[in-house]
């Protein structure tokens, strides 16, 4: 007689599993990752090879060193280093990715507990240690200027840390101009430069397609919502995230620059012209470091929203996502404990808690 | 709009028996009545060895209210009585009858024009219990202490593969609706609910051209667990059971369609419960199909007619029930019951290997859970064997329907966590 499988029931198992997770996810940031090589060439995706290969060797030598079941192969690594190059201005150095990819995996990811066990989100905490090591890099931006130019200067980027005297192609953010506008009183993308020449003539046009100065992967809106979109239709992510913390970012800019002749534009710019989407898509959405009940998802992406207009409007910074994402995942498991109750328990009332409150005191004068 | 509830998860149907019409399974020569049928207490044993017993005689008496009386499902001789493994796990003391291939019948009185309590005590003579797996004696269902209003008969089949309900309602509706009449009778209600799922749309429309107006014929959405008890009645009637309480706290009684369909021949044809219609299926039997199959009849028996010429070594899997509740076989010892909805025969293919790995926190449990629980964090207090805290977490309100294991990534044992948290706490005694 054959030996039967024995377990517990269910028999059935879904199709997905972690890996065709991430593999999904890989899948969504391959738009925006396209768009980042036509826009600057090839050069950031050899950053991105760096910060995927720093990302995976940091895992796999955490668990050889700790002894610990092999774990690279569930593709998760790949996703937080693709995740962090496109965070990366498209010109920094090589040791940045490097150094980027490893603290992430290692201090914010393994050390935790590895998958799933993270308080913050590696590539964004990645981001953010990156920026305050190298400030000046990492808030060096430039113009694309198209896959051929951008790859002819590649050795260049690669040593170079003096961006600004290379090429003469840096560039304000059109975050930046918002700012400047709002101290100057000026219209916001007046002075917003098009010096590329691939621009389309349309500041509007030029900000959704992505042919602006900021992070190599969060610049093109248009490939970002194309990745994102995949996603929620995927259901790999819940897309009430991304709706409620975009839709707030929107509203919130626009209660805080209501009284601005430039209010559309200012709205506009947020939206399209710096990490909102691909934050919102891409790093808002983690797993780990997400509420999962609704009540707690609207609170998380409504509180998202706001914190990313104050950081961006009164801050030194111009951009506030980054930071925003990450005071959202350290509050996520206080929001965690916003549960529903079980399905049937009976709903309090006002009537109900006020009756249970009282009844004590009635006894509590019957003794007395 | 279709109605359903809320959460739950889209498996595939694999309904691969649904156009096979269901006939009799051939009978074996020897047959093993389980005096645990039910759930409650096991049957008394009545009869000696070397006894003669006909087809429908009783062989075991209730053993307490919450018990029912079991049948010879063939006429022959009692052989012993022996203990075997059951489906579910255990073992239990079965009557061994010996078929004389006779099949002289001893059935009860049919009743022309039944009142209330003569539908009850019929139900309670013939043995019947809840048809759809659980086995809870139907004639304590019909004498509920709280007032109802409302029955409903269970056609969703939400499981995968299942299609004996499906069946029954195709090929028996006028008896399966004559069935619900003597319930509503038996209950006194005014209304009664068919909840069908929405896959089943030649059944919707058969039953609602045959019908009578007191019984409504609902299409719900093709979910899982679109069957389970709270979950469907939510769906009917938007009640929602109390955590604890029965469907009867809101005044509904809900059965199986087969349930309905067992009343129907116990009244009208005098029949007792000695033989069900039961789906074989799988890629481990050629001779997938839906049977009447005899109480009694071992798995091994079953498996010998319809494994045709598929290679035994196919067979990795036996499942009794659906793969999303039933209970994986170690051995095909045990026989049939009044609950075996389904043999399954599953090869490597179909089922899911589990190598759990780390969670990731997707949160897929908490989302998909019909029961609005928390799987996730019930088993992160389960693996540190702190039992308290899976009571806190509300796991006494699982109803094991999988949903968690199912949609989870990451392969862990979310299920067996919730199970065996159950038992520990019963164990412990948390409160």
């Amino acid at each position: 007689m054959s030996n039967y499988i024995v377990s517990t029931s269910p028999h059935f198992q879904s199709t997905s599993s972690t890996k065709t997770i991430m593999l999904d996810v890989i899948i969504a940031l391959i738009p925006a990752t396209i768009a980042m090589i036509v826009l600057y060439g090839i050069y950031p995706l050899f950053l991105m090879v760096l910060c995927v290969g720093s990302a995976v060797f940091g895992e796999w030598i955490y668990n050889v060193i700790t002894k610990k079941p092999q774990s690279v192969g569930d593709l998760s690594a790949v996703v937080t280093g693709m995740i962090l190059a496109l965070n990366l201005p498209p010109v920094v150095p090589f040791y940045v990715p490097i150094v980027g990819g490893l603290f992430s995996i290692i201090i914010v990811k393994m050390l935790f507990g590895g998958i799933g066990k993270n308080f913050a989100n590696p590539a964004i905490t990645g981001r953010i240690f990156l920026m305050l090591c190298w400030t000046g890099i990492m808030t060096t931006f430039v113009v694309p200027n198209g896959f051929v130019e951008g790859t002819k200067s590649f050795f260049q980027h690669a040593v170079n840390i003096n961006l600004g005297a290379v090429d003469g192609l840096t560039s304000a953010t059109p975050l930046a101009s918002v700012k400047a506008s709002v101290e100057s009183g000026a219209a916001p993308l007046a002075g917003y430069a098009m010096v590329s020449g691939w621009s389309t003539g349309n500041a509007y046009l030029d900000m959704f397609l992505g042919i602006i100065g900021g992070s190599a992967g969060e610049i093109c809106s248009l490939a970002i919502l194309v990745g994102g979109l995949y996603l929620v239709v995927r259901k790999v992510i819940d897309w009430k995230i991304p709706a409620i913390y975009i839709a707030s970012t929107v509203i919130f800019t626009a209660l805080f620059f209501c009284k601005s002749e430039y209010c559309g534009e200012y709205v506009y710019t947020y939206l399209f012209g710096g990490g909102l989407l691909f934050g919102a898509f891409f790093m808002a959405t983690d797993y780990a470091t997400s509420p999962k009940s609704t009540i707690a998802v609207v609170i998380y992406a409504l509180l998202l929203g706001l914190l990313t207009v104050v950081f961006r409007k009164y801050s030194t910074m111009n951009e506030g996502v980054s930071f925003a994402i990450l005071l959202m995942n350290i509050a996520t498991p206080l929001l965690e404990k916003i549960a529903p109750k079980a399905f049937g328990t009976p709903k309090k009332t006002f009537k109900k808690i006020f009756a249970k409150k009282a009844k004590p005191e009635a006894e509590g004068g019957k003794n007395g | 709009m279709l109605k359903t509830f809320r959460h739950g998860i889209h498996p595939p149907a694999n309904k691969i028996t649904k156009d096979i019409p269901l006939k009799d399974f051939e009978i074996s020569e020897m047959l093993y009545i389980s005096l645990s049928q039910h759930i409650g207490a096991p049957a008394k044993c009545l009869v000696n060895v070397g006894d003669h017993v006909d087809e429908g005689q009783m062989i075991g008496e209730a053993g307490g209210f919450v018990s029912a009386p079991v049948f010879a499902s063939v006429s022959g001789t009692v052989k012993g009585i022996v203990k075997l493994p059951t489906a579910i796990g255990g073992e239990a003391d079965h009557i061994q009858i010996e078929n004389d291939g006779l099949y002289t019948k001893a059935l009860l009185e049919p009743l022309t024009q039944p009142t209330k309590e003569d539908v009850l005590k019929r139900v309670k003579d013939a043995g019947i219990v809840g048809m759809g797996g659980a086995t809870f004696p139907t004639h304590v269902k019909l004498s509920p202490k709280d007032p109802i209003d409302t029955l409903i008969i269970n056609a969703a089949e939400c499981e995968p593969y299942i299609t004996c309900d499906y069946r029954l309602l195709m090929e028996y509706p006028d008896k399966v609706l004559a069935g619900i009449k003597y319930l509503m009778l038996a209950l006194d209600v005014k209304d009664a609910y068919i909840g069908i799922e929405n896959n089943k749309k030649d059944a919707i429309e058969l039953l609602l051209s045959k019908a009578p107006s007191d019984i409504h014929v609902v299409a719900l959405k093709t979910k899982y667990p679109q069957g389970a008890e709270k979950q469907l009645i939510y769906a009917i009637t938007k009640r929602v059971v109390p955590v604890g309480a029965l469907p009867a706290a809101v005044g509904c009684v809900v059965n199986n369609t087969h349930t309905a369909f067992s009343v129907a021949c116990a009244v009208e044809d005098g029949e007792t419960l000695y033989k069900r219609a039961m789906t074989v299926s799988g890629k481990g039997v050629e001779n997938k199909g839906n049977y009447f199959v005899r109480t009694g009849t071992t798995y091994q028996f079953i498996y010998d007619k319809c494994k045709g010429n598929v290679d035994e070594d196919v067979t990795r899997k036996v499942i009794s029930g659906g793969p999303m509740m039933g209970f994986a076989q170690s051995s095909l010892k045990p026989a049939t019951t009044k609950g075996s909805s389904s043999l399954l025969f599953l090869s490597e293919d179909e089922f899911g290997t589990n190598e759990p790995t780390q969670c990731i926190n997707c949160g897929r449990c908490i989302k998909n859970c019909p029961m609005q629980l928390r799987p996730r964090d019930i088993e992160h207090c389960a693996e540190k064997k702190d039992f308290e805290g899976t009571f806190k977490n509300g796991v006494m309100n699982c109803i094991e329907c999988g949903v968690c294991s199912y949609s989870c990534p990451a392969r862990r044992p979310l299920v067996q966590a919730m199970k065996l948290s159950k038992k520990e706490i019963k164990v412990r005694g948390i409160k």
